[in-house]
C-alpha cells in the first residue's frame, strides 16, 4: 500500500471562504496556518471561491507546481461540488479519486455565526480528519459497461406508446409489452380529452397505428413482465406471451404502467347506474345521455384527499369540468352543479375551462368535508357556506369524481426491477423536483399516471421526457460508474457464507464458485456504495472504496487528537 | 449549471441574444448578438477584486434590489460563467468621466473598455425555447399598497430574505426595520463626527463640553469666538444625541417577522391582469411558510386564498404537514385591501368566506404570490422565430403535441409554454430535447431513416 | 463526519471509537423510507440496537450511542437533535467517569470485547437475519415476535462477550478453565462449555496439562 509511506504524500489543501459564508464567521488565517501543521500537507491555500474557475485553476496549478498527489478542499457540501472538484483534479492529471472535501460551511460556519472560536476550531477538527483521510486514499478507475441498444416499456398506454416512438424514431429498438389485449391504456375508455376535445379514441388509434407498423417496435399483449434480471446496459426480461414465453436482452426499462380508477363501493350511494364515476360518464356522453335527465350534480374529492387516500389526485377536477362542458354542449337547459373542496384548475388552459364553465351556466358549491353532500332519492343536500344554510339540489344523475389508485401490482412490478413505491402505491422517482422522470437506480426511467396522476398533456409529455432520459445511456452505448463501490479487497478471507447477498438491497452481489470454493462477486455497475455489504462482512473480506475500514478509523482518531 | 457549464457537448453563450433566425427545421442559422462585456471572458478568473474597487454602488437586481451591487459585476456568486461584467449603464468610464478603477485593479488585465458587441452565426437542426417568464409587478394592484407599504414584499423578495446568502443572511428583518436602522446608522455617523470635534476642544481646554455650556450659557466666556463655536457644535450634537439614543432605543425593540401573511392570486385569476391560473404559487407560498417555521419556530402564517391546489405528487399531504406542524393556517377568501397599521405593520382585510364576515387582520409582513407574466422579450423572440402566441403571450402549443410550437423543428419548455412548477418543467425540458433529437437525428444521422406506413 | 449511508457503518467501528476515547457517536440517517439506498437505515438502526445492548451489557451507557433520523431538508429537526445529544453527553460527562457503570481502565477494556464482539460471526448473522426472522420466519418457518427477536440477541450477546472474553483471557499463554472461570466470575461448568466448543471450532486447543487441568492457548492462525 503506497499510501504507508506518509513521505511520498504531498496533500494540498484549499480552503474556500465562500465569499462571507464561511470567511464571515471563521478566522480564516489561522485556518490556513493550522492546516499547514498537519501531516503530510505540502500546500495551503485560501480562496475567495474555490469552485469559480480562478479557484479551480488555482488548484491545477498547484497539483503540478507543488508535485501535490492529494488534494483537500474545505468549502461547502459535497453535494453539489464535489463533482466539479473531483473532475477538476483529474483535468490536472491527479486521479479524481484522491480528492477529499471537508464542508467547514453548513454544518459549522453557518451554525457558529456568533462563535467565532468555537467554529474555527471545529472547523480545525474537520479539516485534520479530511486531511487524514486523504492520506489513505486510494487512485479509482472509473467502470465501465457497454450498453444493448434496446428500450423495454412496460405499459402500452398513451405515454408508454409515445415513450416508444420517440425512441423508435431515434434508431433505437423498442419493446412494448401490454397487459391487455389491445395498445391505448386508458384512452380507449374515455370519450373526449380536455380542454381541446379531442377524441380519445382517434388520437389512440392514430398512435396505435404509428406504433404498430415503426419497424423499430416491437409489441406483445396480452403480456406481462415475470422476470427482469441485470442491471442498466445488461438487462435480461423474461416476457410471457399468449405464445409462450420469451427472453430478451435490454439496456434500459421505461415503466408506464398508468393507473386505474377508484370504485367509490359505499359511498354517497353509488349504484353504477344513477350514481356513477366520471370514468363511467365518459361512455355515456359519447353515445349521448338520456334526455330525460335535467339536472346532474358531481361530487369532487370521492375517495380523495381523506384519511386513507390523502393524496389529491390532480386531474379529476378538470375531468368534472370538462364532462359538464359537454354536457353543455349536447343541452344548454340541462342543470349541473359541481360541489368541490378547491376547484384544481392549476394553469392557463385549466383556468380558461373553469372560467367557460361558469359562463356557460355551470353552478359550483364549496363543500367543507367535515360536512359532506348527503346524495337522496333524486337531490343532493349540501351546506353552502357562502349562504350559510343547507341547499337542495335537484339531480337526475350524480357523477363521482373519484381519483386515480396505483395499479394493484405496481408493488410487485417494482420489486421485479427494483425500484420503489410510495405510500400511496405510485413509483417513486429519484428526486421529486430534479428528476421526475428518473429512479434512483440506473436504467430505470418513469411516466404518465405510473408516476402520479397525469392528464394527456402531461402524459405525452413525460412519454417524451423519459424517452429522453432513456436515450442518454442508449446513445453514449456504454455506462461509467462511479467506482466509489463494493470491492472484495480480500478474496481468501470470504468464505462465500451469501449474508452480503441477501442484505444487499440492489442485487448487486452474488455468488460465485470459483476454485478457490464458493466467493462473492461484486456486479460493479449494479452497486450504488451503501456498503452494508462492508459493514456486514464479518471477514472483512469486502470494503467500500473511499470509505474503507481504515479510511473511517483514521478520520476518528484524527478527531480524538 | 454545473453541470451545463463543463458539458463538453454544451456551448454556452451567455449575455447574448438572439438577431434573426433563418432556414428550417433540420437546417436553421441562427444569428446571435454576444453583448460587450467590457471584460475578457477567457482572462478573467472571477477573484471579485475588481468589484471591490468599483466606486459605483448600484441597486442589485439579482437581490431583488433588496441590496446593492457595483457597476461591474457578477449576477451572483455561483454564476456560470464565472466572469465579470460591466454595467454600460451605471459604469462612469463608459458614460465619459474619469475612472476605470477596475482595469487598474485586474491582475488579470480583463478589463476592455474598448470591446464591442460581436455577431455570430451557428448552424442547428432544431430550436428550444425556453425563455421562462416574467413576475407580475404587484403595483398594478393599487389596493394592495405594495410600494407604499414597506412591510408588503412580493413572494420572490421574500425569499430572497429567507436565503443564507441573501441581504438578510436568512433573518426575517422587516424592510420597515432596515430601512430604519439604516436611518440610524447614518445618524449615528454624523453624531460620531460631532463628537470627535468636541472631543477636540474638550481636550484643548481641559473640560467636558457640560461644564463648559452651563459656564458659556451664564455668559462667563464673553465673546470668545473660539469658544462660541464650541457652544454652537455642542447645541447642534444635543439634540441630533437625543433623537439618536430614541431611535437606538426603538431599534432595541425591533424583532424578526413573526406574524406572516400570504396573499395568493396576485395579478393571476384576476380579470384585470392575468385570468389564468400561475399553478406554482400556493405551493411556493406553503414553502415558504415552512421554511420560516424552521427560521423560527414562533413564527405563524396565513394563506389567504380561493383554492389551495396543491395537485403535484406529495403536494397535499405537505399542505396538511404544514398546517399541522409549521403553524399555517388556511383562509378561504380573496384579499380586499392592505393597509397600514401601527408600527408599520399590514392590515389586511378580507371576507372569510366560511363565515361569511368580513374581517380585518393585523401581520409583521405580507407577502405576495405574484403571477407568472408571460416574459416581456418574448414578443419580439417570437416574431424573429414566426413561432404563434397564445391570447397572453405564452407559446402556443396543443395537449397532444405539448412541446411542439407552430413551426417545425422549434420547440418549447418551462414557463414560457405556460405556468408550471419545477418538476413539470424538468420533465417538459427533457421532452423538448427528446423532440429536438428526434429532428437531429433524422437530419444528420448516417443511420437508416425510420420509415413511416 | 461523512458516510454514503448509515448502512456503511460497522458496529465493530462504534466500539473502536469509543475504545479510542469517544464519549458520544451520533448517527443521523434518513427517514425509514426515505433511504436513497432503499433500506440502508433500517441496516444501521439494527445494527446499532445490536450495539447499544451490548454496551449496557459491558457497562458502558448506551445512551452515548445514538440513531437518529431526519431529512436534508429538516434544518431545525438536524439542529435538535444534535443540540439534545451534545446536552446529553455532557451530563454523561467523559467516557467512564461516572455516566457509565464501570469506570475508565476496566470499561476500556470490556469495550475491546465488545468490539470483539460486533465484529463476530455470530451477532452480524443474527442481525443480518432480523428482518426475515420478523417478517417471513426462519428456516423453520417460525416467525419472530420482536420481542422474542430481542431475547434470542441478548442471549447471543451475553454468549459472545464470553467467549470473546475468554479468548481475550488466552491471549497472553494458556490458562486451565477454573483459572479463567475466577478471574471473570463466571461459573466453571459455562466456561467448560464455552471452552469445549470453541475446541471444536478450532478456535482452541489444549496445550499441556497440569495436574489434573488440562492448559488451553489460542489455536495457531491459519496462513
Amino acid at each position: 500500500m503506497p499510501a504507508d509511506k506518509s513521505d511520498d504524500i504531498r496533500i494540498g489543501v484549499f480552503i474556500c471562504h465562500c465569499g462571507s459564508n464561511i470567511a464571515g464567521y471563521l478566522d480564516m488565517e489561522a485556518l490556513g496556518t493550522y492546516a499547514e501543521t498537519l501531516p503530510n500537507v505540502a500546500f495551503v491555500q485560501r480562496n475567495l471561491y474555490t469552485c469559480s474557475e480562478g479557484g479551480i485553476n488555482e488548484i491545477k496549478k498547484a497539483i503540478g507546481q507543488q508535485n501535490l498527489n492529494r488534494v483537500v478542499v474545505a468549502s461547502c457540501t459535497p453535494r453539489t461540488h464535489e463533482p466539479l472538484f473531483r473532475s477538476s483534479c483529474g483535468e490536472a492529471g491527479l486521479n479524481p479519486y484522491l480528492f477529499e472535501m471537508v464542508n467547514i460551511r453548513d454544518q459549522c460556519s453557518w451554525v457558529h455565526m456568533q462563535e467565532k472560536e468555537e467554529g474555527t476550531n471545529k472547523a480545525k477538527d474537520l479539516i485534520r480528519m479530511g486531511v487524514a483521510k486523504a492520506a489513505l486514499l486510494e487512485p479509482q478507475k472509473p467502470i465501465m459497461s457497454p450498453v444493448f441498444p434496446r428500450a423495454l416499456v412496460i405499459g402500452g398506454g398513451i405515454s408508454g406508446m409515445t415513450a416508444a416512438l420517440a425512441l423508435a424514431n431515434r434508431g433505437y429498438e423498442v419493446v412494448i409489452v401490454e397487459r391487455e389485449g389491445r395498445l391505448g391504456g386508458m384512452l380507449l375508455d374515455l370519450n373526449r380529452l380536455g380542454p381541446s376535445m379531442t377524441d380519445a379514441l382517434q388520437l389512440a388509434e392514430s398512435t396505435v397505428k404509428a406504433v404498430s407498423c415503426h419497424p423499430k417496435i416491437t409489441v406483445f399483449t396480452g403480456s406481462r413482465v415475470t422476470g427482469v434480471e441485470g442491471f442498466i446496459g445488461k438487462y435480461s426480461a423474461d416476457i410471457e406471451t399468449p405464445t409462450g414465453g420469451k427472453k430478451i436482452d435490454l439496456g434500459v426499462v421505461i415503466i408506464a404502467t398508468g393507473a386505474r380508477v377508484f370504485v367509490p363501493a359505499g359511498l354517497y350511494g353509488y349504484d353504477a347506474e344513477r350514481v356513477i364515476t366520471q370514468l363511467e360518464f365518459e361512455p355515456r356522453l359519447k353515445q349521448g345521455i338520456d334526455p330525460s335527465i335535467k339536472s346532474v350534480v358531481m361530487i369532487q374529492c370521492v375517495g380523495a384527499r381523506n384519511e386513507e387516500r390523502p393524496y389529491c389526485s390532480r386531474i379529476c377536477c378538470q375531468t368534472a369540468v370538462k364532462n359538464a362542458l359537454l354536457i353543455k354542449e349536447k343541452d344548454p337547459d340541462t342543470k349541473v352543479t359541481i360541489l368541490y373542496r378547491d376547484m384544481q384548475m392549476y394553469g392557463v388552459e385549466n383556468e380558461e375551462m373553469f372560467r367557460e364553465s361558469k359562463a356557460k351556466g355551470i353552478r359550483y358549491v364549496n363543500y367543507n368535508p367535515d360536512r359532506p353532500p348527503q346524495v337522496q332519492a333524486g337531490s343532493v343536500l349540501v351546506y353552502n357556506a357562502l349562504l350559510g344554510k343547507d341547499m337542495e339540489l335537484p339531480a337526475h344523475m350524480v357523477v363521482l369524481s373519484t381519483p386515480l389508485l396505483s395499479r394493484e401490482d405496481s408493488d410487485e412490478v417494482g420489486k421485479l426491477i427494483r425500484v420503489p413505491v410510495d405510500a400511496n402505491g405510485f413509483f417513486l422517482e429519484g428526486h421529486v423536483k430534479l428528476k421526475p422522470l428518473d429512479f434512483a437506480t440506473d436504467g430505470v426511467f418513469l411516466c404518465g399516471s405510473a408516476r402520479f396522476p397525469a392528464n394527456i398533456r402531461e402524459a405525452i409529455a413525460q412519454g417524451l421526457g423519459a424517452a429522453s432520459r432513456a436515450s442518454i445511456p442508449l446513445s453514449k452505448g456504454s455506462v461509467v460508474v462511479e467506482p466509489i463501490i463494493s470491492v472484495l479487497a480480500d478474496m481468501d478471507a470470504c468464505r462465500g457464507c451469501g449474508l452480503c447477498v441477501a442484505l444487499c438491497p440492489y442485487g448487486a452481489l452474488e455468488i460465485q464458485k470459483t476454485d478457490k470454493g464458493r466467493k462473492v462477486k461484486v456486479i460493479d455497475v449494479a452497486c450504488k456504495g451503501c456498503g452494508v455489504c462492508a459493514a456486514t462482512c464479518y471477514q472483512h473480506a469486502l470494503t467500500i472504496n473511499s470509505f474503507t475500514d481504515n479510511q473511517i478509523d483514521a478520520q476518528i482518531e484524527a478527531f480524538l487528537g | 449549471m454545473l453541470d451545463v457549464g463543463r458539458h463538453p457537448n454544451i456551448k454556452l453563450l451567455a449575455y447574448s441574444e438572439v438577431e434573426k433566425v433563418e432556414g428550417e427545421e433540420g437546417a436553421f442559422k441562427v444569428t446571435i448578438r454576444r453583448k460587450a462585456r467590457y471584460v475578457d471572458e477567457d482572462k478573467c478568473t472571477g477573484c471579485g477584486a475588481c468589484k471591490e474597487k468599483c466606486p459605483t454602488v448600484v441597486p442589485d437586481a439579482f437581490n431583488e434590489g433588496l441590496g446593492t451591487r457595483k457597476a461591474i459585476y457578477s449576477l451572483f456568486a455561483q454564476g456560470i460563467p464565472s466572469t465579470h461584467t460591466i454595467d454600460p449603464a451605471h459604469c462612469r468610464q463608459l458614460n465619459g468621466k474619469k475612472c476605470g478603477i477596475c482595469a487598474k485593479t485586474c491582475q488579470a488585465k480583463a478589463v476592455n473598455f474598448d470591446q464591442k458587441d460581436r455577431v455570430v452565426e451557428i448552424d442547428v437542426a432544431s430550436i428550444i425555447i425556453a425563455a421562462g417568464y416574467d413576475v407580475f409587478d404587484p403595483s398594478r394592484i393599487s389596493e394592495y399598497h405594495y410600494r407604499d407599504l414597506p412591510n408588503v414584499v412580493t413572494a420572490i423578495e421574500f425569499e430572497r430574505l429567507l436565503s443564507a446568502s441573501g441581504p438578510t443572511g436568512g433573518h426575517l428583518d422587516r424592510p420597515s426595520d432596515r430601512a430604519f436602522e439604516a436611518e440610524l446608522a447614518e445618524l449615528g455617523k454624523k453624531v460620531e463626527k460631532a463628537q470627535k470635534a468636541l472631543e477636540k476642544y474638550e481636550e484643548k481646554y481641559g473640560a467636558s463640553s457640560s461644564d463648559f455650556i452651563m459656564k458659556y450659557r451664564s455668559g462667563d466666556y464673553g465673546d470668545d469666538a473660539d469658544k462660541a463655536k464650541w457652544a454652537e457644535k455642542f447645541e447642534e450634537f444635543l439634540p441630533m444625541h437625543e433623537s439618536l439614543e430614541a431611535m437606538k432605543d426603538k431599534a432595541s425593540g425591533f424583532s424578526v417577522a413573526k406574524r406572516l401573511a400570504f396573499v395568493q392570486c396576485v395579478g393571476s385569476r384576476d380579470f384585470r391582469f392575468y385570468p389564468f391560473c400561475s399553478g406554482y404559487c400556493c405551493m411556493h407560498s406553503i414553502k415558504e411558510a415552512i421554511i420560516a417555521h424552521e427560521h423560527g419556530p414562533e413564527t405563524t402564517s396565513t394563506i389567504f386564498g380561493m383554492d389551495i391546489r396543491a395537485v403535484g405528487k406529495g403536494f397535499e399531504e405537505y399542505k396538511i404537514r404544514g398546517g399541522n406542524h409549521s403553524n399555517i393556517t388556511y383562509v378561504r377568501g380573496r384579499v380586499a385591501e392592505i393597509t397600514e397599521g401601527q408600527n408599520h405593520n399590514p392590515v389586511i382585510t378580507y371576507e372569510d368566506t366560511r363565515e361569511r364576515k368580513v374581517k380585518s387582520q393585523e401581520f409583521d409582513m405580507v407577502i405576495l404570490a405574484t403571477a407568472c407574466a408571460p416574459t416581456k422579450g418574448i414578443i419580439e423572440l417570437s416574431g424573429k422565430l414566426g413561432v404563434e402566441l397564445d391570447k397572453y403571450n405564452f407559446i402556443k402549443t396543443s395537449p397532444i403535441s405539448p412541446v411542439d410550437t407552430s413551426v417545425p423543428g422549434v420547440f418549447v419548455c418551462g414557463c414560457a409554454q405556460a405556468p408550471m412548477d419545477v418538476p413539470e418543467s424538468v420533465a417538459q425540458a427533457s421532452s423538448a430535447a427528446a423532440r429536438a433529437a428526434e429532428i437531429a437525428f433524422h437530419y444528420y444521422s448516417e443511420k437508416e431513416k425510420a420509415v413511416a406506413c | 463526519m461523512r458516510i454514503m449511508c448509515t448502512g456503511r457503518l460497522d458496529p465493530a467501528i462504534t466500539a473502536r471509537a469509543f475504545k479510542k476515547g469517544l464519549d458520544g457517536l451520533l448517527i443521523i440517517g434518513c427517514y425509514f423510507g426515505d433511504c436513497h439506498y432503499i433500506s440502508g437505515n433500517y441496516q444501521a438502526k439494527a445494527k446499532l440496537d445490536v450495539a447499544r445492548r451490548l454496551y449496557e451489557y459491558v457497562g458502558m451507557n448506551p445512551e452515548r450511542l445514538a440513531f437518529r433520523q431526519c431529512s436534508s431538508g429538516e434544518a431545525s429537526v438536524f439542529v435538535k437533535i444534535v443540540t439534545e445529544f451534545t446536552e446529553k453527553i455532557k451530563e454523561l460527562g467523559p467516557l467512564g467517569a461516572g455516566g457509565d457503570r464501570l469506570e475508565s481502565p476496566l470499561l476500556i477494556k470490556k469495550l475491546e470485547t465488545a468490539e470483539a464482539v460486533l465484529a463476530g460471526e455470530k451477532i452480524r448473522w443474527v442481525i443480518g437475519k432480523r428482518a426475515p426472522f420478523l417478517k417471513t420466519g426462519n428456516m423453520y418457518g417460525e416467525v419472530f415476535t420482536e420481542h422474542e427477536f430481542r431475547r434470542a440477541a441478548d442471549m447471543i450477546i451475553v454468549e459472545e462477550t464470553e467467549v470473546q472474553e475468554i479468548l481475550a483471557g488466552l491471549r497472553d499463554g494458556a490458562r486451565s478453565v477454573k483459572d479463567l472461570a475466577a478471574s471473570f466470575s463466571m461459573p466453571v461448568e459455562k466456561v467448560f462449555r464455552h471452552i469445549l466448543a470453541l475446541k471444536r471450532k478450532g478456535f482452541v486447543v489444549p496445550e499441556r496439562i497440569v495436574g489434573r487441568s488440562p492448559l488451553y492457548t489460542l489455536a495457531p492462525k491459519e496462513v
